[in-house]
C-alpha cells in the first residue's frame, strides 16, 4: 500500500495528518488516530498476518466507544441468552465485517481471551456469536476489544440467535446429503446389476444387489424425500395441483414399483432413477432457497440498523443510558457524532448533517434543521444533537419500510400467478398424458408401459413454468432494494419497462425543494457583498427556501444578530444592523420603507432601506443533479418526456427549456392532472407517473405505474408502486434497466420452459426416454431456470455510482476521528 | 463372489459413519462458513508474542 492511503482502511491520506502505526519492525502510514490503534493493537496479538489474507480494506477505525451501558440488566434481558451452567450467550452485528480475512482475525483475537467460550463469525451476515462466562469477563469488555480492532459491534436480539433461516438452511442441507449419498450408493448397485443383465448373474446374486438397493433407497424416500409428499398433500388438501403433485407421484410410484418388482422378482428395478430424481430436485430447492434467504437478508439488514441503545435525559436533567425499548414518545435524547439516531424525533438542536443513507442508498449526508424530524437509524454526522422522540418501534418510518419490503415480497405478482395458473393447468395435462400413455402401451405392449408412463411423469418440468418468475422476481427486488428502490407491487416492474410516457410532477421531482440564488441586481451605491451580507444577516435565523439560499451565497457566517428582528408571515423579515432599519421580502413589504420599484418578476425578494430599495435578488429552483441524464436517457429510449405541474407557467417554462422538454403543462390541478393521464391512457400510451407521492397521491393512482420520489415520513403513506427512496432521479434508469433485464431473462425461462416440454414429453410417451435419463433432463431444466434469474444483477456502472445500502448502512458509520 | 458379503456391509457402515459425522457437523456450524476456514493455512504459526501491555486493555 502506498503512503498516500492509509494502511489499514485503504482510504487517501489527509493531508495535514502525520501518523504512523509500528508493526514489528515496519512503519506504516495511517489515517487517523482509531486506525492507527486498530494496526497497533492487531500487531500486539500478534494477527498482522490479517493485512496480508484479507481482500478488502478494513472500514475506518473508530476510536473506542464505553460500552459499559451493555452490561446493564435491562438490556442485556433483551441482548444475551443465559445457560443453565452460568455461560451467557449473544448474537452480534459487527459492522465492518467485510471479508473473511476479518472474520478469521476476529476469531483469532477473541478466542484466546479468558472467559470467552466460543466464538462463531458468519461473515456473509456480518454476524458473530459469543459464548462467555460472565463471572471471569462481562460483555462490554468484549465489545471492547471488538471495537479495538476497528469494528464496530451491535449486540442484536437474542431472537436472532436461532435464526429461522439457519435452521431451515441446515435441514435442507441435511437432507440434501442423504439423498446424494443414497443416490452414489444406489447408483454403484445399479450398475452392478445392469453388468449383470449383459453378463449373465445368478438371481440370487441379483435379488441380494436388489434389496441392498432397497435398503440404501430408503433412508432417501424417509429422510429426505418427504418434503415433496408433505407438499403434494398440501396440493391435493387445497385442490390446486402445483410442482410437488407430479414429482411425488412420480417418486413413489417409482419406489413402490421397485420394491414389488423386487419382491416378485420381476425384470427391471428403479432404486437409482428414485433416489437421483430427490437429490437432483432437492439440489434445485436449496438454490432457489439461498436466494430468497438472500433477498431477506436485505429487510433483515434495514431492521437491524436501530440502535439498541439511546441516551436519554432523566427527570433529575442528567444523561442515562436506556434499552431503545424503553423510551417513550416525548422523551428527550441525545445522539453523539457519528451514532444511529434511536427513534423518529424531532431534531431540537439547531442544525446537524445526518446521513439517511439506510433510507436512500446516498453517502452523502443531508442538512437538517431545527424542527425537522430525523428518521430511526440514521446517523447524525455532528453532533451531539438533542432530539425530541416523536415515534417509537413499530411506528417508525424503518419499520414501516421493512414492512413494505416484507409485505411486497410476500405478494405474488401477477407474471408468477400466471406461472401457477398454467404450472397446475400444465400438471393436470401431464396426469392425463401419463395416464393415456400408460394405457396405448398397455394395448401395444405391456412390458414397456411402466417405464414410458414413469418417464413421461418424471421429464415433465412444470417448476420451470412455476419457479421461473418467482425467482426472476425476488431476484430483481432484492437487488433494487439494495439500490434505495423500493419495489411496492411486484407487477410495476413489468409496466415499468412497457411504459413509454413519462410524466413528471415539477417541484420536489425535477427540483429539488430549494432555490439558489442567479442573480443580484443592486440598485443603490452599495457593492453586491455587502447587501448580500446584510440579506443573510436578516435571514439569519430563517429556515425557508429563500432564506436558505441567500445564506448559502454568502460565504461568510455572520454572527451578529440584527436587533429588533420580525417576521412577517408571507412579506418578509424586518431587522435593524447598525442603527439602519432594514427590510427583506416581497415587493409591497420592503417597498413600504421607501419608495418602490416595480422591475423583475414576482417571485423576486428585495432588500430595502428607509431610503428605497438597496437590491433585488432573483431566485431560481435548483435542478436535481441527475434529473438531464434521466430525461436524456428516457427520450433515448423513445419514450415521451412530459411535465405537469401546478405551478406558474414563467417557472415551468424555464424549467422545461433547461430541460428541453417540449411538452409540459402548467398551473394545472390535481383533477386536470389525472383527465390528462386519462386522455393519454385513452390514446393508448402507457404511463408512468413520477412524484413526490404525497400531494400527488390521487394523480399517482391514475397512471399505470406510479413512482414516487422521496425518503423520510411520506414513506408510509406512499400509494406508488415503486418508491425511489435515494432521493435520486437517476435511479429510475437504474430500475428501468434492472426490470428489463428481469423480463428478458424471465422471457427465457419461458421459452426455455416450453420448448423442454414439448420435444421431451412426446419422446418420452414413445417410450423413448429412460426413466434415469428423465430425471436428470427435468432436474436439469429446473436448475437452469433458477441459475439464469441468479443472473439478475446490479449493471457494473451502477455499482460504482451508488453501493448497496446496506452496505453503505453497515460501513458508512465510521466517523473522522 | 462371497468377498461382497463382507464388502458391502463394510461400505453400508462407512455410509452410516459418513452420514453421522456429516449431521454432526451440519449441527455444530461446521457449515455455516464455508470461505474463513480456507484462509487458515495461509497464516503462519503465531509470531513469539511480543510482552502483552495488559495495563492497555482495560481502556
Amino acid at each position: 500500500m502506498s503512503s498516500t492511503h492509509c494502511f489499514h482502511c485503504a482510504e487517501p491520506m489527509p493531508a495535514d495528518v502525520q501518523l504512523l502505526a509500528r508493526v514489528g519492525a515496519s512503519v506504516h502510514a495511517v489515517c487517523c488516530i482509531g486506525c492507527q490503534a486498530a494496526v497497533e493493537w492487531i500487531a500486539t496479538l500478534g494477527l498482522q498476518e490479517y493485512y496480508r489474507l484479507r481482500d478488502t480494506p478494513a472500514g475506518r477505525a473508530v476510536p473506542v466507544d464505553d460500552y459499559a451501558a451493555w452490561d446493564r440488566p435491562q438490556v442485556q434481558r433483551l441482548h444475551v441468552r443465559r445457560h443453565a451452567d452460568g455461560s451467557a450467550e449473544a448474537c452480534v452485528l459487527v459492522e465492518g465485517l467485510r471479508c473473511a480475512a476479518c472474520s478469521w482475525l476476529i476469531e483469532r483475537a477473541l478466542r484466546d481471551v479468558p472467559g470467552v467460550r466460543d466464538v462463531g463469525v458468519n461473515p456473509a451476515a456480518r454476524r458473530l456469536r459469543i459464548e462467555w462466562s460472565p463471572n471471569t469477563i462481562s460483555l462490554s469488555e468484549i465489545l471492547v476489544r471488538l471495537a479495538r480492532l476497528g469494528y464496530v459491534p451491535h449486540p442484536i436480539n437474542a431472537e436472532a440467535l436461532d435464526a429461522l433461516g439457519q435452521r431451515e438452511e441446515r435441514a435442507a442441507l441435511k437432507r440434501l446429503v442423504v439423498a446424494g449419498l443414497g443416490m452414489m450408493q444406489s447408483m454403484m448397485y445399479a450398475v452392478a446389476l445392469y453388468a449383470g443383465a449383459f453378463e449373465g448373474m445368478n438371481s440370487s446374486t441379483r435379488d441380494f444387489f436388489r434389496w441392498i438397493g432397497l435398503l440404501v433407497t430408503t433412508p432417501v424416500m424417509v429422510y429426505a424425500a418427504p418434503v415433496f409428499f408433505v407438499g403434494a398433500w398440501r396440493e391435493w388438501r387445497t385442490r390446486q395441483l402445483g410442482m410437488d403433485t407430479p414429482v411425488a407421484l412420480a417418486i413413489g410410484l417409482v419406489y413402490l414399483a421397485s420394491i414389488f418388482e423386487t419382491l416378485r422378482g420381476g425384470s427391471q428395478v428403479y432404486f437409482d432413477s428414485a433416489s437421483m430424481f430427490v437429490f437432483l430436485l432437492l439440489s434445485g430447492r436449496y438454490l432457489e432457497m439461498h436466494a430468497r434467504h438472500r433477498a431477506a437478508d436485505v429487510v433483515d439488514a434495514l431492521a437491524r440498523l436501530q440502535p439498541a441503545l439511546a441516551q436519554r435525559h432523566a427527570a433529575s436533567g442528567a444523561l442515562e443510558t436506556v434499552g431503545v425499548h424503553e423510551l417513550e414518545t416525548g422523551d428527550t435524547v441525545v445522539v453523539a457524532a457519528g451514532a444511529a439516531i434511536p427513534a423518529d424525533g424531532v431534531l431540537l438542536s439547531a442544525n446537524c448533517p445526518v446521513d439517511e443513507s439506510l433510507l436512500t442508498g446516498e453517502s452523502a449526508s443531508r442538512e437538517r434543521h431545527a424542527g425537522e424530524t430525523l428518521i430511526a437509524g440514521s446517523i447524525a454526522r455532528s453532533g451531539p444533537i438533542q432530539l425530541r422522540v416523536v415515534h417509537i418501534g413499530a411506528e417508525t418510518v424503518l419499520s414501516s419500510i421493512v414492512r413494505l419490503a416484507t409485505r411486497a415480497q410476500q405478494q405474488r405478482p401477477h407474471w408468477a400467478q400466471l406461472g401457477d395458473r398454467f404450472a397446475a393447468r400444465f400438471v393436470a395435462g401431464v396426469l392425463t398424458l401419463s395416464l393415456a400413455t400408460a394405457c396405448v402401451w398397455l394395448l401395444v405392449d405391456p412390458s414397456r408401459a411402466f417405464a414410458a408412463t414413469l418417464a413421461v411423469l418424471v421429464v415433465s418440468c412444470p417448476c420451470a413454468f412455476a419457479l421461473s418468475a418467482p425467482t426472476a422476481l425476488t431476484r430483481a427486488m432484492a437487488v433494487l432494494a439494495r439500490q434505495g428502490v423500493l419495489v411496492l407491487k411486484p407487477d410495476a416492474l413489468e409496466k415499468l419497462v412497457r411504459a413509454n410516457h413519462f410524466v413528471f410532477d415539477k417541484t420536489g421531482t425535477l427540483t429539488h425543494n430549494r432555490l439558489e440564488l442567479v442573480e443580484v441586481m443592486v440598485l443603490s451605491n452599495r457593492p453586491v457583498d455587502a447587501c448580500l451580507r446584510l440579506a443573510a444577516q436578516l435571514e439569519q435565523a430563517n429556515t425557508h427556501p429563500i432564506a436558505l439560499a441567500i445564506r448559502a451565497a454568502t460565504a461568510a457566517s455572520n454572527s451578529a444578530q440584527p436587533a429588533a428582528l420580525r417576521n412577517v408571515a408571507g412579506a418578509g423579515v424586518e431587522g435593524e444592523i447598525d442603527g439602519h432599519l432594514y427590510r427583506l421580502g416581497r415587493d409591497s413589504f420592503a417597498a413600504a420603507l421607501g419608495q418602490a420599484s416595480t422591475i423583475g418578476a414576482d417571485d423576486d425578494v428585495v432588500l430595502a432601506d428607509s431610503s428605497g430599495t438597496l437590491a433585488r435578488f432573483t431566485f431560481r429552483e435548483t435542478l436535481r443533479d441527475d434529473a438531464m441524464t434521466t430525461l436524456a436517457v428516457l427520450r433515448r429510449d423513445g419514450a415521451t418526456v412530459e411535465i405537469l405541474s401546478g405551478d406558474s407557467l414563467t417557472r415551468v417554462a424555464s424549467l422545461a427549456v433547461r430541460l428541453g422538454v417540449a411538452d409540459y403543462r402548467a398551473r394545472i390541478s390535481p383533477a386536470a392532472k389525472l383527465e390528462r393521464l386519462q386522455a393519454l391512457r385513452g390514446s393508448g400510451a402507457i404511463i408512468a407517473m413520477v412524484g413526490d407521492g404525497v400531494n400527488d397521491a390521487p394523480v399517482l393512482a391514475g397512471a399505470d405505474v406510479a413512482i414516487a420520489l422521496g425518503g423520510g415520513a411520506q414513506l408510509a403513506q406512499s400509494s406508488a408502486d415503486i418508491v425511489l427512496a435515494g432521493d435520486r432521479l437517476g435511479a429510475l434508469i437504474d430500475a428501468r434497466t434492472l426490470a428489463l433485464r428481469t423480463l428478458r431473462i424471465l422471457r427465457q425461462n419461458v421459452y426455455w420452459a416450453v420448448g423442454y416440454n414439448f420435444i421431451l414429453i412426446p419422446l418420452a410417451a414413445m417410450g423413448w426416454i429412460s426413466p434415469w435419463f428423465a430425471a436428470i433432463g427435468m432436474s436439469t431444466s429446473s436448475l437452469l431456470v433458477i441459475l439464469n434469474a441468479l443472473r439478475i444483477a446490479v449493471p457494473r456502472k451502477a455499482v460504482a455510482a451508488t453501493a448497496p445500502a446496506a452496505e453503505i448502512a453497515a460501513t458508512a458509520r465510521s466517523v473522522p476521528a | 463372489m462371497n468377498i461382497i458379503l463382507v464388502l458391502i456391509p463394510l461400505s453400508l457402515m462407512l455410509l452410516v459413519t459418513s452420514v453421522w459425522a456429516f449431521f454432526w457437523g451440519v449441527n455444530n456450524a461446521q457449515f455455516d462458513d464455508l470461505e474463513t476456514p480456507a484462509l487458515m493455512p495461509l497464516s503462519d504459526d503465531p509470531l513469539p508474542v511480543p510482552e502483552t501491555d495488559d495495563s492497555g486493555e482495560s481502556t
